[in-house]
């Protein structure tokens, strides 16, 4: 079994970067609720296409940097985001051959599984009240993924990225 | 190919350590301040490049202004700033009046604190706290637990600060609490943030207490955090249900919290500098001026 060089390291962490940007991007009131988890679903779709690059603890060094940036208790995003991309490179060649739309509904459904435990962990260390606005994201992630999935993946097959 | 077994090191075993690692971060979140900080030095250009397009928007709003517009911006502060000038002179006389009597009873005189002004950077921050992000840091001296006002009355506090930029907790927050005092009558109590915006809740009054509706609540000065004087809110609604053991308290905070753009940051404990003594005397000489001109208008 020969060595695999990684190549095209910066491309991944410049699409995480810019990622992060959307992320903390300022957005009018009504459509805040509904911001997208840019930062998991880039990770998400490295952690598919490159499992043995990125996966658990690349998704927890981001999770720490995304908790910083909000000024959020540290740990609790690096905590979920561990856990969705675990379950990701778990199954990664599983959802590789899923349909779009099928694909598109997983990754819904780990943007839940994402929001629950941030909003469990929260719960533990301070006074939140649950509230059903939680789960608007990962309508919106759904909406998007599909264009995440395209646009990555034509900069992954353009600069070569393994 | 990718090898379909994976080598190295085991998918649960780096998930063991990933939730380890957390477990540790958000035990020890309180101690990290360090850490934060200059992580997130490291990472505030981020916050610029990403408050770039508010920005933007900002400016090209201000360079599309029409003559006329600015015109009568300009016209509607000149007004105000004669109200103002107005106003600070017969508070220049109170002040020396007030010193006056201070030293006559022996306590000490009240200086003027150290402030700059701050903008606030539009960037997102976590859900679950209210907070606004400044573009001063511990650059320009700013410290945990600083108090922030704006022009009409207490923001919040700064609670974390990096290399360039600080973020401020809102007297809204759930997490926040500031004593105040009523002018009316100086009965003491405690603002506490409730999450809504434009709600405090006065906590812990006993029924008795002498409390009305549209009493100005000022810092009391008791944390030692806030100076004492600053308007912070006034009170809105009183309950007095049999069933409860405290009145039930409602406040508006006098800061338009919604739409803060501009902030001061004060230094308590550092007194004024000249510049600004500078600037206030300018600002009257600046004022005067404005006087005389509308004065030559009519």
């Amino acid at each position: 079994m020969s060595m695999h060089i990684a190549n095209g390291r910066w491309v991944v962490w410049l699409s995480f970067l810019v990622a992060m940007l959307f992320q903390i991007m300022p957005l009018p009131d009504l459509v805040e609720a509904w911001r997208p988890d840019w930062l998991l679903l880039v990770m998400i779709y490295w952690a598919m296409a490159l499992p043995h690059r990125y996966n658990i603890l690349s998704a927890w060094i981001l999770g720490v940097m995304l908790d910083i940036m909000l000024g959020a208790h540290l740990g609790i995003r690096a905590l979920s985001m561990s856990l969705v991309i675990y379950v990701v490179v778990l199954h990664f060649q599983r959802l590789r051959n899923f349909p779009m739309w099928q694909q598109a509904l997983m990754v819904a459904s780990l943007i839940c599984l994402h929001h629950l435990v941030i909003f469990w962990v929260q719960f533990v260390v301070g006074t939140v009240t649950f509230d059903v606005s939680l789960f608007l994201p990962a309508i919106s992630s759904l909406i998007i993924w599909p264009w995440v999935f395209w646009i990555l993946r034509r900069v992954r097959r353009l600069y070569k990225v393994r | 190919m990718k090898p379909i077994f994976a080598r190295g090191i085991s998918n649960q075993f780096r998930l063991t350590l990933a939730i380890i690692l957390s477990v540790i971060l958000i035990v020890a979140n309180n101690r990290l301040d360090p850490v934060r900080k200059s992580v997130s030095s490291v990472l505030s250009p981020l916050q610029y490049i990403a408050n770039v397009p508010g920005a933007l928007l900002d400016w090209s709003a201000e360079s599309l202004a029409t003559r006329n517009m600015l015109a009568q911006q300009n016209k509607e502060l000149l007004r105000q700033q004669l109200l103002m000038s107005e106003r600070l002179q017969r508070f220049e006389h109170l002040r020396q009046e007030n010193d006056r009597l201070r030293s006559l009873l022996g306590s000490p005189v009240h200086m003027d604190a150290k402030k700059i002004v701050a903008e606030v950077m539009e960037v997102a921050s976590d859900p679950f706290h209210q907070y606004v992000v400044l573009n001063h840091g511990a650059r320009s001296g700013v410290f945990v637990g600083q108090p922030v006002v704006d022009a009409q009355g207490v923001v919040g506090q700064v609670v974390q600060v990096s290399e360039l930029s600080s973020r401020v907790l809102l007297i809204s927050d759930v997490t926040h609490a500031i004593p105040v005092r009523v002018t009316r009558n100086d009965v003491r109590v405690v603002a506490n943030g409730t999450g809504v915006l434009d709600e405090l809740e006065l906590k812990y009054v006993s029924k008795s207490t002498d409390i009305r509706v549209g009493d100005l609540l000022v810092s009391s000065g008791l944390g030692n955090r806030f100076p004492e004087g600053y308007p912070v809110a006034r009170v809105m609604s009183l309950v007095k249900d049999d069933g409860q053991n405290y009145a039930n308290v409602i406040a508006q905070p006098l800061a338009a919290l919604d739409r803060i753009r501009y902030l001061l940051l004060i230094w308590p404990d550092e007194p004024a500098s000249e510049a600004l003594e500078d600037e206030t005397a300018m600002i009257l000489s600046a004022a005067k001026k404005a006087a005389e001109k509308a004065e030559v208008g009519e």
